[in-house]
């Protein structure tokens, strides 16, 4: 991605972007992994049926929805399951869920759908094959289940505000890919054009789950009512997402793979310095820019959580969204880098929700220069894993220095500096974090402290000299081999690490996880503790049968249906 | 039963480091054992052999004493210390070729030729024995199988593949030799306690709303 010749405005420091309250303060934008998918698929036209569903009264059974892009198939299994209440659980550690899925490619056979009828249901404890590009599940929203099954049943529509304020009638607690549980590696797809771009097969997987959860509601909806059931209404289906609960395993995913996240947060930084070095905005981007900023507003409002730190950073949100207002009630952006002047003002202003807001949406009218760089999202670099030997001890040093000075000024002996470790438990393998002086935890500790290991590769450095290979250091010393290697990725991968400290007292996991779901394209992030959250997707968008270029792209702002 | 390569990646990974290696090793020894399970080779039998030997008890006595000749160890050489120090010293090929004594599990070197390979830009012969070996950045000319230890391994560069291996998508492990990785993995695993379960993960909230 060399395109800074294009760019006037640089993009914004490492320094900045990597602190953990402002990556747990990131919103999604056109280069969500969401929006990309379903731009695509209006683009090449896909074609999406429904061969199987085989659904019984009590809500049991398999259905198949296929979606047909330009050159292949990919095919959603799903079994539907009758949940008892008290084994409902999001958590890694759960073993029965209401729905199981898996996405096949290419189109199943009988076979096919019968050897997963075998194994999803068991999720972990089953195997899938190189067939299967996903493996997941799905729980409902008690709540809205019922209410929107016992409303259609007596004939009548749900009711709206419910659905918005609850925003789906399932949640996926595992979206597995990448060669997990015995799935396709993710190499057997990397080089599609499809699917090149970082979680497209997990995104067309939820996209495809949600059609299949609205068509079961509607299933048991008729089940219930007979004759009199009503038919869910369209404009208020398309108000109904897939939640998603995570915990913490996406922390880790993004510490594990510095060169995606890097080119995640890099391609949308560039994006934010592209638009910002317009120097003029013209009438159309402008009423573009001013619309979305309020059906954002919209969207704002329908955003709950009771969760005491999102509770107040709501709060400050919404005084962001006034003072915005303000704003563009006295600015009419046209001269002088409008963009640039708002991002400008928004870092003094707002608070670094807003902030992050404005940066987000001032990209939505400029796609011709922004959507580009969503080739730029993937890793492809596998030679980035090895190491240079021949790097001088006192350029690492340097490097060292260049990422990490703020973890050499402090004291990693010190309690609340290291109060928290990462460990997997032996309990369903689910990664989880503890007290490292109150548990019995350290044995086990994961690699998730970067910055604390870069310290001590630094004070191991000293007493070596400059000039010699890094090479000499590391035979001796192989216990920071996995730091050396991280450290000389930073040079190309300026935005792969956290500047924060991922083992202190006060970190918040929800802050790492909410970084990953945004470029997801996930809304109304919930955080329901410290280390676990739950989110919207697709909530908006329009249904496989409905997708067209108009309405495949801007759904995620939302407009009242009148 | 087979694996995907990504789970033979992390399998392998946790099991080295569950064997004592240091991390950045067994993010080493993970790669290493899935490149050789996408040539053909038995990834899961090689690495589980070099677990099994138990070096990383006391690696200061199997590594290279120094780099700039003949590497030998105190003890048998690990490969997980020769190895990753023959892709960080590549460079050292220009000059002459490198020759190791007393090498444990040598189809590990494998791995990490390929890397010097690449990062040199050229095929190099490695010799385990009198079984010779060649490997280029997407290739591999390698027997089925390999000694189990060396008396001497010479890696030079240069040499023509005269038929490389067929490439896998997934691999195939010995059962036993898998489950014995699981093993070693799970001494990464912390123990299931209640306090663990409560306090670890999740939002201590029920899901059933």
């Amino acid at each position: 991605m060399d395109a800074q010749t294009q760019t006037q405005i640089e993009r914004r420091d490492p320094a900045t972007v990597m602190r953990l309250s402002r990556l747990g303060s990131l919103h999604q934008c056109r280069l969500s992994f969401m929006r990309q998918l379903t731009r695509r698929m209006a683009r090449e036209n896909w074609s999406f049926t429904r061969p199987v569903f085989d659904i019984d009264a009590n809500g049991v059974g398999r259905a198949v929805y296929t979606s047909q892009g330009p050159d292949r198939t990919y095919s959603l299994v799903a079994f539907a399951h009758d949940l008892p209440p008290e084994q409902r659980s999001d958590r890694v550690i759960a073993e029965a869920w209401d729905a199981t899925f898996a996405l096949f490619d290419g189109i199943p056979t009988e076979a096919d759908i019968d050897r997963l009828s075998r194994n999803v249901p068991l999720q972990e404890a089953g195997r899938v094959s190189e067939s299967e590009l996903s493996l997941s599940r799905a729980n409902r929203s008690v709540r809205l289940w019922d209410h929107v099954v016992k409303s259609l049943a007596a004939g009548q529509q749900p009711d709206v505000e419910q659905i918005y304020q609850v925003g789906y009638l399932m949640r996926t607690t595992a979206v597995y890919g990448s060669g997990k549980f015995g799935a396709a590696d993710r190499e057997k797809v990397a080089d599609r054009p499809e699917t090149q771009a970082p979680f497209q097969v997990e995104m067309l997987s939820v996209f495809l789950t949600r059609a299949f959860v609205r068509d079961l509601v509607q299933h048991m909806a008729n089940v219930q009512g007979g004759d009199q059931a009503a038919t869910l209404d369209p404009e208020i289906s398309r108000w109904l997402g897939i939640g998603n609960s995570t915990g913490l395993g996406m922390a880790p995913f993004i510490v594990n793979h510095p060169v995606l996240f890097n080119n995640w947060i890099m391609v949308r930084e560039e994006a934010i310095a592209r638009v910002r070095s317009v120097d003029v905005a013209s009438d159309a981007e402008i009423a573009r820019f001013r619309d979305v900023f309020e059906r954002s507003r919209l969207s704002v409002s329908w955003w709950r959580s009771e969760h005491p730190i999102q509770v107040k950073k709501l709060e400050a949100l919404k005084a962001d969204l006034l003072l915005i207002s303000e704003y563009l009630r006295q600015d009419n952006l046209t001269a002088d880098r409008p963009w640039n002047r708002l991002v400008d003002w928004s870092e003094t202003a707002l608070s670094e929700e807003g902030q992050e807001l404005l940066a987000s949406l001032i990209l939505e009218p400029y796609g011709d220069l922004v959507d580009g760089l969503a080739s730029c999202m993937a890793d492809t670099r596998s030679q980035a894993f090895v190491i240079d030997g021949t790097m001088s001890i006192g350029t690492v040093r340097d490097l060292i220095r260049e990422t990490y000075a703020w973890a050499l000024d402090l004291d990693w002996d010190v309690r609340e500096n290291c109060a928290r470790a990462w460990y997997v438990s032996e309990e369903k393998l689910e990664p989880r974090m503890g007290e490292r002086f109150d548990e019995p935890i350290s044995d086990y500790e994961q690699p998730l402290a970067p910055a604390r290991d870069a310290a001590a590769a630094y004070d191991a450095l000293g007493g070596w000299e400059d000039t010699k290979p890094v090479a000499e250091f590391l035979l001796r010393h192989p216990e920071h081999r996995h730091t050396i290697r991280r450290v000389q990725m930073t040079p190309s991968a300026p935005y792969g690490e956290i500047r924060d400290n991922t083992i202190g007292s006060k970190v918040l996991p929800i802050d790492m996880l909410r970084a990953k779901l945004s470029f997801f394209g996930a809304t109304h992030f919930d955080p329901r503790s410290d280390r676990w959250v739950r989110i919207c997707m697709y909530s908006g968008a329009p249904y496989p049968e409905e997708l067209t270029s108009e309405n495949a792209d801007l759904w995620v702002y939302p407009q009242e249906p009148t | 039963m087979n694996f995907s390569l990504n789970e033979m990646e992390a399998t392998a990974k946790r099991a080295t480091r569950g064997a004592g290696y240091s991390w950045g090793q067994a993010e080493e020894a993970s790669k290493a054992a899935r490149w050789l399970c996408a040539q053909g080779l038995d990834g899961a039998g090689i690495l589980s052999s070099l677990l099994e030997r138990g070096l990383a008890s006391d690696p200061a006595t199997h590594r290279p004493g120094q780099i700039d000749r003949l590497w030998q160890g105190e003890e048998a050489l690990c490969p997980l210390s020769a190895g990753p120090l023959l892709s960080d010293a590549a460079h050292l090929l220009k000059t002459s070729p490198i020759e190791m004594r007393n090498v444990a599990v040598p189809a590990l070197m494998l791995p990490f030729a390929r890397h010097a390979a690449s990062i040199l830009n050229e095929a190099l012969t490695i010799e385990i024995d009198t079984v010779q070996s060649v490997v280029g950045e997407d290739w591999l000319m390698a027997p089925d199988s390999l000694p189990k230890t060396a008396h001497t391994v010479v890696v030079s560069r240069g040499g023509a593949p005269t038929a490389t291996r067929e490439q896998e998508t997934r691999a195939y492990p010995d059962p036993q030799d898998w489950d014995m990785l699981n093993r070693y993995a799970h001494r990464t695993y912390a123990p299931a306690t209640e306090e663990s379960r409560l306090l670890g993960a999740g939002s201590g909230l029920s899901d059933n709303d």
